[in-house]
This record gives C-alpha cells, structure tokens and sequence, in this order.
C-alpha cells in the first residue's frame, strides 16, 4: 500500500507536471492581461451596443405573455406533427416494401395471377401514404408558423446579441480560453471536473497535464536492426516555445528565437513535421532535465546545471543534445546539396573551408565529395619555380606567405626534435627532388621584356577584377579580423604577394594572358588583357618580394637520415633481414626516389595536388561521412585528459593542434599523427566542428529533403559552379556577395547585382555572353572575365538563375513589336520626353551625356532582355538592382492628362492612352524593342576610353539628373 | 418439388421457425411432469434410438440434397466459409443425440433401480500412458490429415483486399460470431456485443456453482437435472447453434431474410419501422408529444426493465419460485435469475420486435444507452 502511494506520489510530481503547473499559472496572468487589453479596445465601440441590447431586451420582456401562449401552443402543434409524421414514416416504408412485391409480381406473372389485382393492391397503400402525407405536411404547416412567430418576439434581442458579440469577438475567445485553464472562472461542475481528470488512476483518460508529444514517421532513429520514428516530448516542458507571447518568459517556457523559420505552420519547418530533436538531437522521448540530455553551452553553465537540475551526463545515449553553438549542424540532414544554405552561416562557412582548404581531399566525406584538388598543379611547377624555393616552400609556407591555404606539415608538435627536422628535411628534400624530375626551366632572364608599368599595373589590379577573388596583403595585421564568408570571398584566389620571391615575370605574364595554358583546370579566369595591361600588372605583381624567405637556409638531405627512412618502410613491407638486403641494393638515386614516393604518399600530398604518377591513388585520411555520429569512445584522446569527452571537444582540439594526441606517446615515426597544421581561427574552427557534426548517420524522410523540392539537377550544380568560381566575389547574387564593390567609388561602377537575372536575360544570349563577353556597361573597367566552363557547366548557371526567378523555360519565341498601335506610339513620345538617349547607347551612337552616366545599349534590349522583366525594371529600378542610376520613367496620370495642353505637352498618343501606366511602359518597352543598331559595341567603346581615358571617375557625381 | 421448396422458405421465416423450435423445444427435452408425459406419449424419445438417428440423418441429408441442386441454396451452400456449419450441424445433433441415447438408457435403469451403465465399466476407463495418449495421438494425426486434405480440396475463401469505400453485402462476421451479429439486429452494440458475450462466458462459469446437484455425476442422465438441461440446450441449441445457423443460411443482401431456396435479391426491401417503448406510450397512447425531460421520457422503459431484472425475481421468490430460492440461498438465486433473466431476454425482445415493432425498450440516443 504504501509502495502504491509512493508510486502516485511520484508520478505526480514528474518535472514536466511541475513545469506544466507553473505554465499554467504564466498562461492565465497573460491570457487575463489580454483580456483586459482587449476589453480595453473596444471599450467605447460596445457601450452603444450594450444600450441596444438593453432596449430590445426590455421590449421582448413586454411581449414576454405572448411568447409563452405561443411556446405553449408549439408544444402542443409539434407532439401533432410527431404523430403524424410517424405514422406517415410507418406507412412509408411499408409502401416501399410493397413497391418491390409488386415489381417482382408483374415481373413473374405465375398463372392465375390477375395483374389489374396486382395493381390494385398496390394503389391502395399508395394512397394511404398520400392521405397520411397529406395529414403530416398540415400538422407541419401549423407548427412551422408557431415557430415563426416566435422567432420574430425574439428576433430583436438575437441581432442586438449578435452584434454585441461581434465587437466583443477577439476578447470573448480570450474569455473562453480563460476559462478553460482558470479555476476560479470555472463552473462549479468544471471546476470538480478539472480536478477529477488530473486525480491519480483517473488521469489516464484525458488529464489537463500530460506528456505532449509529436511522432514524426520521416524522422527515424536508427536502433542497429530498425529504425523507430522519432518521438518528440520537449513540448512537455518547452510549452511556450511556439507561442510569440513567450518571449520574455524564463527557461523553460521561452519562445522559440525564429518562428518565422520554425515550429509554426506558416514556417518551412513545421513543428509536426520536424519537432525538436531532428535539429537540436537529444533524447526526444526524455521528460526531465537530464534524461533528454540537455548538454551545456560552456563549462560555467555545465557547473550550473549540475547544482541546479543535478544534471549528469546520460553516458548510454550515443546522439546527446547539441550545444547551442552547434546546432546549425542539423541543417545539413535535408540540405546537403546547397551550395550555400542560407539562415546556416555557420554551416556554410564550414562546407566552404571544407572545400578551399582541401580537408575533402585527404578524407572522403560523400555527401561533400571534393569537386576539384584544392591546391594548383603541379605538374609543370618546374617552369613556375626553382627547386629550392619548393623545399623552403613546403617546409614553412607560412614564412613566404603569411594567410596561404597550404597547411604545415612540419615544425608541429610531434615533429620537432632535432632527429625529426633531420628526417623532415631529407623528406622535403626528396620530393622537391621528385617534383623536379625533369630539370629547373624558370629562368628570370628574359624578364625585363614582361615587365611594364608597376603604377599602372596597380590601378589595372585595382579596377579591372583582380580584387573578386585576390588580395595583396604583406602584413598580417592588416588581414579582416572577421573570419566570416564575405571575406573568404576576397580571399579566393592567393594573397599575391612575393611573387618576385617566387617566379619569373615571364610566367607571369604567360599566366595572365593564359592561364589555361599552364594549368588545364584552373579556375582562374581571362580578363582578355591587352599585351601591355599584362606587363603593367607582371611589373606591379613582380614588386613584391620576401627577402628574409630568399636568404633562408635551403633544404640539406642527410643520407644517414635516407637510409633510415628508406629501411624504416621497408621494414613495414618485408622482414628484417630481407629490407636491409634491398636497401643495400639501391643506389642514391633509387633511394631518393624510393623515400620521395613514401613520403607523398605518407603526407598525401595528392590530396590537394595533382601530382603525375599520383593520379589514382587513394585519399589518405579517415572517411568522414558519418563522423558525426562516431562513437566517442572511437576517438583517439591518447594521454589528454583535461579534454572534455564529447567529440565537439575533440574536433576543435584536433583543428587547433591536429598533432595533440600523440603527446606522451612514443610512436615510431611512421606512425605519427600528420594531419597538417592549418592555422585556422577560433571562429573558423567552430564552423568547421559545426560541419563535421552534422555529417550523421541520421536519416531522413525522402519528402523532407529539400533537394526533393527542386525538380532539376542543374539548379544545385549551377549554384556549386557559381560558389567554385567565386561569382559573388563580383556579383551579388541570392543577397550575398559583390565585396569588390568596396573598391570602387560607388556600386554603379561595379560588377552588376544579379538579382532576378533568371528572369532579366533571354538565356541564349546569356549563354553566349558567358562564351564571349562583350561590353555592355560601357562605363565599368571591370570586365566580365572569360571563365573556361563546359557547355554542360553555362547551362547548369543559367537553369539555376532561372530556376530562381520562375524563369522555366529554355526557348522562347521572339517578341515582335507592333510598330502602328496607339500604344507603340504614346511609348515613342515618351522615350523622346524622357530622353533615354542621354544616358543610354542607340547601337553605335552615342549618349548625349558624359561617359559617367553611360548606360547599356539599348540597341541590344530586344536580343538580350526579357520582355517582361524590362516593364518590372523600368516601373521600380531600386527595387531590382538598389543603387542604380536608372530613374524610373515620369509617366503622366490621368488628372494630368486631362489638364488643357496635356495634347500638346504630352503627344496625342499617350493622352490617348489615358493615364494607364501599364500601357505606357509596354509602349516604351515595345519602343525599346525597336531600336535598331549595333548590338556589339565593344570596340567603339573601348577606342573612346583609349583615347579619352577612365578620369570621369574621379569627377564628383552629378546626382540631379531630371527627365 | 416446388411446393416443398417453398414449404421450407415459409417455415425457415425466423418468425415461424424460431416460434416452432421453441414451442417444440419443450416436448424434445421435458423440463416438467407434463412435457415428460407428452414426449411419451407422441414418442418424441424415440428419436434417441438409432432408429431415431437414421431418420434425423436422412431428413437432414434429404435437406442438404434438394439444396445442393437448387440453384439459389447451392450457392449458399458450397461456399467454404459455410462447410463447417454443415459439419456443425451433423456433429452437434450426432453429439446430443449420442448424450440423449446414453442417458435414457440410464434413466430406464436408475428407474428399474439398477446403476448407471458407467457404474462398474471397465471399457470406460483407460490408462493415460500408454491408451489415452495412443488415442490422442492418432486422432491428432487423423485430424491433421483432415484439416490437410480439407485445406487441399477446398481453397480457403480470401478475398480481395479490404475496402473501406466498398464492402461486400451481405457483411458477414466469421461463423462463429454469426449468433453474436444476429443478436445486433434486436439489440444495441454495447448489449449484443459486450454484455452478452461477457454473460455467456461468466455465466457458464457459473454454471457449476448454481447447479449443485449431485446426482448425473460422471454418468449420461437426463431426468435427474431436466430443468438445467432444458435451459442450457435452449441457450446453445436455440439462441446459439440456430442464430448461427440463421445468420450463415437465411441471411442475405442488407441483411434481409431469405429462404434457403430464395434467390438473394438485394433490391428487396422490407418496412422496417421501428418505434421506440416511449413512442408508443407518449405520442400513439397519450396523443402527446415526447417530454423533453430524458427521465420522464424513459420512465416506462427504466420501470419495465427494473421491473423484469430486479423486482420480478424478488416477487417469483416469495411465490411461484419459494421453493427454488430456499433451496438456492439468495446469492445463488439472484445470480441465477440475473444470468436466466438476460438470457431469456433475447428471445423476448425478439418477439417484441416481430410483433410490434418494438425498437427499443430504453431509447436514450443522447447517452449511447438504448436497451
């Protein structure tokens, strides 16, 4: 017995019961001041009202006698119409009973049967039906008319309710919910019932506090042999989280921080579709503190809770809760293949280090695979540079450039000993040996003929691109303090300093004019550089030098050093006695080959570099696919114990210091940790665990995935491309980009915003423009560069602009203009009064204005834009690319029209049209599409800025330009 | 033939062959002095001579026989799912019978003062290990084969897959709970589906702890507990093996009645205008209408239902049954007359419902509580 009550003692005091009873206690003091705020605004609206009501109640009160005669009367007419209706029901069915003898008797007359017999049977019990109809529609006709008349005595008092109660709407819901959760608002029934329903035994039919839970079938948790859907009861606690009036209330009732993303079913990721788990983890089905393996932000809140709630650690649950900072991992289940999800910055930035820095490259991730070797060719790094420089190089990267991408290998913690430098050396040495196999063939003795003018080299690296994706940066203070991804934007291409450190300014030049040429596969573009644009920008790049990295000792082999190395493989692959056998049959050369092929491959070098020879060979590091949901107790923490056992820990420990877990350890060197050392910031390590963490095991229904909501292929892909090769470095595009701008004096001197370009451009002429760009912008020096894309990799650009903008469609007919309608003409006028032509290109004639206003040719609007999108761009130009120049036409209203002289000021045509701007600016857009002239204005363009040079850029703007 | 044929769809009506098995009921198995005298002298109780038996047999079989080849009851007939209620009914009149045949034979020799045949009956008794297990064996292995060669022959009859939006009709329950579905027609789920099969399993637990009559005990007798005799074979026989036999054979399309020689029209249609205790009393009797009140509405539905379960087994006890309820004890002698009670209900309510179309005795909607 006291067992038993101990047991509903217990279960009555469950932690979510006692949450639930404080909500409740929140919900009635805001539902009450709700109410009041609501009575409160519509306090004046309802008095007149209330007086209404009044009065009509105090006429049905007089007539109170006849409605009682009347109520009494309809008693007695409806028991009539009852009766009546019964007996005439009754005889009814029995008719249809006899309507089917009747049927089957004259269907199988048997002999002797008289059909007229037959018939008259029938006939008789359907006119007792009609008699007993008759009865029942009289006896219905006298009740009916009672019913009437008592309606209209109450017919006043009922419009006066429902008007009242009409105004008093929003508050009597707030009343009535009141009401359901607020005791003392209660009937007295209510009130004995709210209590019964929660009493011990008698809560399992519908108690007021329970567990809330969702089920969700596409959320599964994986238990080895099957997958269970996810059950979620955080809602049993968290009970304000969907409710905006919670923002304010303490832990746990608080809103959710974005409803407008979240939990609600106006938002993208409903609660009964998602609930909490499948982004935050933890064990759903919990219901108190510690059981759904609440896991804390930081060590102060670890020490807090473990006071507060005698949080522990659940060792047993494999997926517990992710840190706050974390949780954008979860976005990456149903979002893989976006090049950037967006509202997961976090995210994002980590899949992006993940691809620039390579770590795709030494470890597969499947759903992330490497696109391409993060690192350049090497294939023909003997023209580019000189063996020494390579050793030193790989060495210590960071000593000739200080922000490079290329990790370290050596001087790290594990490899620091004198014995290892000796050892690293002669390695470094054996590959640089093996990287020159054929011979030193950069030579700086022809350089003077490549090198032009450094400060004009400056301005064209300032103006011309350079800036999308590169810096010049020598100073490492000078670098942005924020690691976020505008600027791995800037930072796409090297930081290009010390080039005249490094290469010949042949090469250079060679590479500017071509770099296809050099390096098959590069992503870098060709900005079409005139032969001396190219030796100005060789001369200013070449400036840059690093002394200190020149002077540095170079690389030495230690042979004693080779053996050993070359014996300590061996001996991994063959006894003791047959390596020492092998390795007295090599030679030098064969030794030095032999350690080179060792250690690229120990390093894997390959992972980032295409390396002849090395093409095939096998990524080197651990499979991350699934390392998010790697068991911790799989995770080497070697002899570090002041580490927190959780595997966020231990990815960040392993970013910091990648050769931590080999402290203590007496490892052969073979052996040794050599994940290189990337230098990466605090804030870009914490994207990067963000990132590994959300490579899981967890699966997802097929209809959450969001790739599942884009029909095509192509949209990602195009997306991918357009990340790889640093589009938004110059453009905005999706809201995000365009960092060059910084450069220029005003965003109308830089690359264009791409926004709605799906729907902007007819995608044939896009497609030809990316092929061969020509000029249309003709007051921007920075140029569209020509970027060497398949044609499969343009068409996968343009479906995803399209596909963005509702664009579906690849062909389209052409758009002929109708050059004799009203329309046509009432656009001419207003082209002529809003002279387009001061700005704006008519094929090779020129604007009136100076080149500081010069806009695109309109010559080329009817091959390059869409019809449609040129009405959206002229009715609101700042809505579409803000920060344009482009004014939006003055179209005349009606009232305007209608003033005298509007004929004369205004056209007979557009007063025709009487003020309907839609057919105004189909008019000007159908002019627009009948200009004719060059399309191709590159040349003239370029001929005017050779002569007449780029100065209007300086000049102060001329803001007040009126049609 | 067709006479004969329509002879059996007249008599097999439920109306008349429910009437029939009950009046008849009686004189098979004498519950009293004067049936027992009866049953003499018409020689009812030579049907439990195997001269008796033979004619059963034929008659069914003579049945069975004009049905298969009647076009209409063929159907019905060679189903699958309805073999086994052919099976049933042989083997349940072959089992009675077999008990009826021992019985007599010991009633003549309890009444000539001899024992019981089990009495001093060696063949009677056989040792577990190895006789009995032996027996079991090789019926277990006859049955298998049965049940084999059954499953052979006869396909089992599946149907398509389930659809909500078109079931078959007639719909029927499996064969077994065909009593229980007939009991639906005259009575609300929560009675035919739930009270009722809960009584039926309490009650026949209950049986030994009501009928403490010692005599009959480990031998075939009939006479000495004819009255438990009759009751229980009225129950099994009559509101049990017979609502089966009725829901497997007689009913067809919208649950319609129809003969065994009938062909099954789904168009037929039959009144059904039911009218509840209370119709009948306030609006045909008192020409009012109903009282809005639910209570006063049902009041003569609550005093005729108390009045039936509780008050009348109170007034039977201090009159026609005192002799029963000194002999019971109170506890033993409500339980029975609860149990009894609710058992003859169902064969009440029925007639009710032919006779007057009673729908319901207690008919409140508003509460799910119709009785």
């Amino acid at each position: 017995m006291v067992s038993i009550i101990w047991m509903f003692i217990d279960d009555n005091d469950d932690d979510f019961k006692v949450y639930q009873r404080k909500f409740r206690q929140l919900e009635i003091e805001n539902e009450e001041k709700k109410l009041i705020a609501e009575l409160e605004a519509v306090k004046d609206e309802r008095v007149g009202y209330e007086e209404k009501l009044t009065g009509a109640q105090t006429s049905f009160k007089a007539k109170q006698s006849q409605l009682l005669d009347a109520e009494s009367l309809l008693v007695e007419s409806q028991a009539k119409f009852y009766k009546a209706n019964m007996n005439f029901l009754n005889q009814k069915s029995i008719l249809d009973a006899e309507k089917f003898n009747y049927e089957t008797a004259m269907l199988h007359l048997h002999e002797g049967d008289d059909p007229a017999e037959i018939e008259q049977t029938y006939q008789v019990v359907i006119d007792k039906v009609y008699t007993l109809r008759l009865i029942k529609e009289e006896k219905e006709a006298v009740m009916l008319a009672i019913e009437d008349q008592i309606k209209e005595i109450k017919f006043e008092t009922k419009i006066a309710e429902d008007e009242l109660n009409s105004v008093l709407k929003a508050a009597n819901l707030v009343d009535r919910k009141l009401k359901l959760i607020d005791r003392r608002k209660m009937s007295l029934a209510n009130k004995i019932g709210d209590i019964v329903r929660d009493l011990p035994i008698l809560d399992f039919m519908a108690p007021y506090f329970k567990v809330e839970q969702v089920v969700l079938p596409n959320i599964k948790y994986n238990v080895n042999f099957a997958s269970v859907p996810e059950v979620d009861r955080c809602k049993s606690c968290h009970l304000g989280i969907d409710n905006p009036d919670y923002k304010n209330a303490e832990q746990p009732f608080t809103t959710h921080p974005n409803l407008d993303l979240y939990l609600t079913s106006s938002s993208k990721h409903t609660y009964e579709d998602f609930g909490c788990t499948s982004c935050h983890a933890g064990r759903g089905r919990g219901t108190d503190f510690t059981s759904v393996t609440h896991t804390p932000s930081s060590p102060e809140q670890r020490a807090e809770w473990e006071e507060k709630y005698g949080w522990h650690e659940m060792h047993h649950w494999l997926k517990p809760m992710l840190p706050v900072n974390y949780t954008e991992a979860s976005c990456f289940k149903c979002h893989q293949d976006e090049a950037n999800i967006t509202h997961a910055d976090k995210l994002t930035m980590g899949l992006t280090l993940i691809e620039k820095n390579g770590c795709n490259g030494c470890h597969t991730i499947k759903p992330l695979e490497s696109r391409r070797k993060a690192g350049p060719d090497l294939a023909r790094i003997n023209e580019k540079v000189d063996r020494k420089w390579v050793a030193k190089w790989i060495k210590d990267p960071k000593s000739f450039r200080h922000n490079t991408r290329m990790p370290s290998f050596f001087g790290q913690s594990n490899n620091s000993e004198p014995d290892d430098i000796k050892r690293n050396d002669t390695e470094i040495y054996t590959i640089a040996e093996y990287l020159f196999q054929d011979g030193e063939k950069m030579s700086r003795k022809n350089d003077r003929k490549y090198l032009g003018n450094a400060e004009k080299g400056q301005e064209i690296f300032d103006v011309v691109g350079c800036r999308g994706c590169h810096i010049i940066e020598p100073d490492p203070n000078n670098l942005p303090e924020d690691h976020n991804l505008t600027n791995l934007l800037k930072e796409h291409g090297p930081n290009l300093i010390n080039l005249g450190s490094k290469t010949s300014a042949q090469w250079v030049y060679d590479w500017l004019k071509d770099p296809n040429e050099y390096w098959h596969d590069t992503r870098m573009p060709n900005l079409r550089l005139s032969d001396e644009e190219a030796k100005n920008l060789t001369a200013y790049l070449m400036s840059f030098t690093n002394p200190e990295f020149e002077e540095a000792e170079s690389i030495q082999m230690s042979d004693e050093a080779l053996d050993k190395i070359a014996l300590g493989w061996l001996r991994k692959m063959y006894p003791e006695m047959e390596a020492k056998s092998r390795l007295g049959k090599m030679d030098l050369d064969n030794k030095i080959d032999y350690v080179a092929d060792k250690s690229i491959r120990y390093y894997g070098c390959f992972g980032c570099h295409n390396i002849p020879g090395y093409e095939k060979d096998k990524p080197i590091g651990t499979e991350l696919t699934f390392e998010g949901s790697k068991p911790i107790n799989k995770l080497d923490f070697g002899y570090i114990h002041d580490l927190e056992k959780t595997n966020y820990a231990w990815f960040t420990q392993k970013l910091e210091n990648p050769r931590i877990f080999d402290k203590g350890k007496a490892s052969p060197p073979e052996d040794k940790l050599r994940m290189p050392n990337f230098n990466f910031s605090p804030e870009e390590i914490e994207a990067l665990v963000t990132t590994i963490l959300s490579f899981s095991e967890d699966e997802v229904g097929e209809n959450l995935l969001a790739s599942n909501y884009v029909r095509d292929d192509m949209v990602y892909e195009g997306r991918k491309l357009i990340k790889e090769y640093n589009c938004q470095g110059c453009h905005i595009i999706d809201g995000f980009g365009g960092q060059i701008a910084e450069n220029y004096s005003s965003p109308e001197y830089a690359p264009p915003n791409l926004n709605t370009e799906g729907a902007k451009v007819q995608p044939d002429w896009l497609f030809n423009f990316f092929l061969e760009p020509s000029i249309i912008r003709p007051n921007l020096q920075v140029r569209m560069p020509t970027f060497k894309l398949t044609d499969e990799e343009w068409n996968a650009i343009i479906r995803s602009f399209q596909y963005y903008d509702n664009q579906p469609l690849a062909f389209e007919s052409d758009f002929h203009v109708n050059t004799s309608t009203t329309k046509y003409r009432a656009g001419k006028k207003l082209e002529e009064l809003g002279a387009c032509n001061n700005c704006h290109f008519y094929g090779k004639e020129f604007p009136k204005q100076g080149a500081q206003t010069w806009a695109p040719n309109l010559a080329l609007t009817k091959e390059r834009l869409q019809p449609k999108w040129v009405i959206d761009w002229m009715e609101d130009p700042q809505s579409i690319m803000p920060g344009t120049k482009m004014p939006a036409p003055f179209l005349p209203d009606k009232e305007l029209l209608n003033t005298p002289g509007a004929v004369s000021d205004w056209g007979e045509h557009v007063v025709k049209v009487g003020g309907d701007r839609e057919t105004m600016l189909e008019g000007l857009r159908d002019y627009i599409y009948s200009i004719k002239g060059k399309t191709d204005i590159t040349n003239e363009i370029q001929q005017y800025f050779e002569k007449n040079g780029y100065e209007f850029e300086f000049d102060e703007e001329d803001e007040d330009e009126d049609w | 033939m067709s006479y004969i044929k329509n002879l059996f769809d007249f008599l097999s009506a439920p109306t008349i062959s429910f009437t029939l098995l009950t009046v008849a009921f009686p004189f098979i198995f004498p519950p009293s002095d004067w049936f027992d005298k009866k049953n003499k002298q018409w020689g009812i109780y030579k049907l439990w001579t195997n001269k008796g038996a033979f004619w059963i047999f034929m008659s069914i079989t003579f049945f069975f026989v004009i049905g298969y080849f009647d076009p209409y009851f063929n159907l019905t007939m060679t189903k699958p799912d309805n073999i086994p209620i052919i099976l049933m009914i042989y083997s349940m009149i072959f089992v009675v019978w077999l008990g009826m045949k021992q019985a007599y034979i010991n009633d003549a020799r309890l009444d000539r003062g001899e024992k019981p045949e089990e009495w001093n009956d060696p063949d009677d008794k056989v040792l577990v290990w190895p006789d009995l297990v032996y027996i079991e064996l090789i019926a277990l292995i006859l049955f298998m084969v049965l049940l084999i060669v059954w499953s052979i022959l006869i396909g089992a009859p599946l149907e398509e897959p389930a659809n909500p939006a078109a079931t078959p009709n007639p719909s029927k329950a499996p064969w077994y709970f065909l009593g229980l579905q007939e009991m639906l027609v005259y009575f609300d789920p929560w009675i035919a589906g739930i009270i009722f099969p809960i009584f039926i399993i309490v009650g026949m637990m209950a049986i030994p702890y009501m009928d403490i009559n010692k005599k009959g005990e480990g031998y075939y007798s009939f006479k000495e507990r004819r009255v438990g005799f009759f009751i229980f074979m009225y129950g099994w026989f009559v509101l049990w093996v017979f609502l089966i036999v009725v829901g497997t054979f007689f009913r067809g399309p919208n649950w319609n009645f129809f003969g065994p020689f009938e062909w099954w029209d789904p168009h037929k249609v039959v009144p059904l205008s039911n009218v509840n205790l209370s119709e009948y009393v306030w609006v045909k009797l008192l020409n009012k209408g109903l009282p809005t009140s639910i209570l006063a509405r049902e009041a003569v539905g609550f005093v005729t239902v108390i009045g039936y379960l509780f008050v009348m087994p109170l007034l039977l006890a201090k009159t026609k049954l005192k002799s029963l309820f000194e002999h019971y004890g109170p506890v033993r002698y409500s339980t029975l007359m609860l149990f009894g009670l609710t058992m003859f209900a169902l064969p009440i309510k029925m007639y009710l419902r032919w006779l007057f179309n009673l729908k319901y005795i207690i008919a409140i909607p508003e509460w799910f509580f119709n009785i």
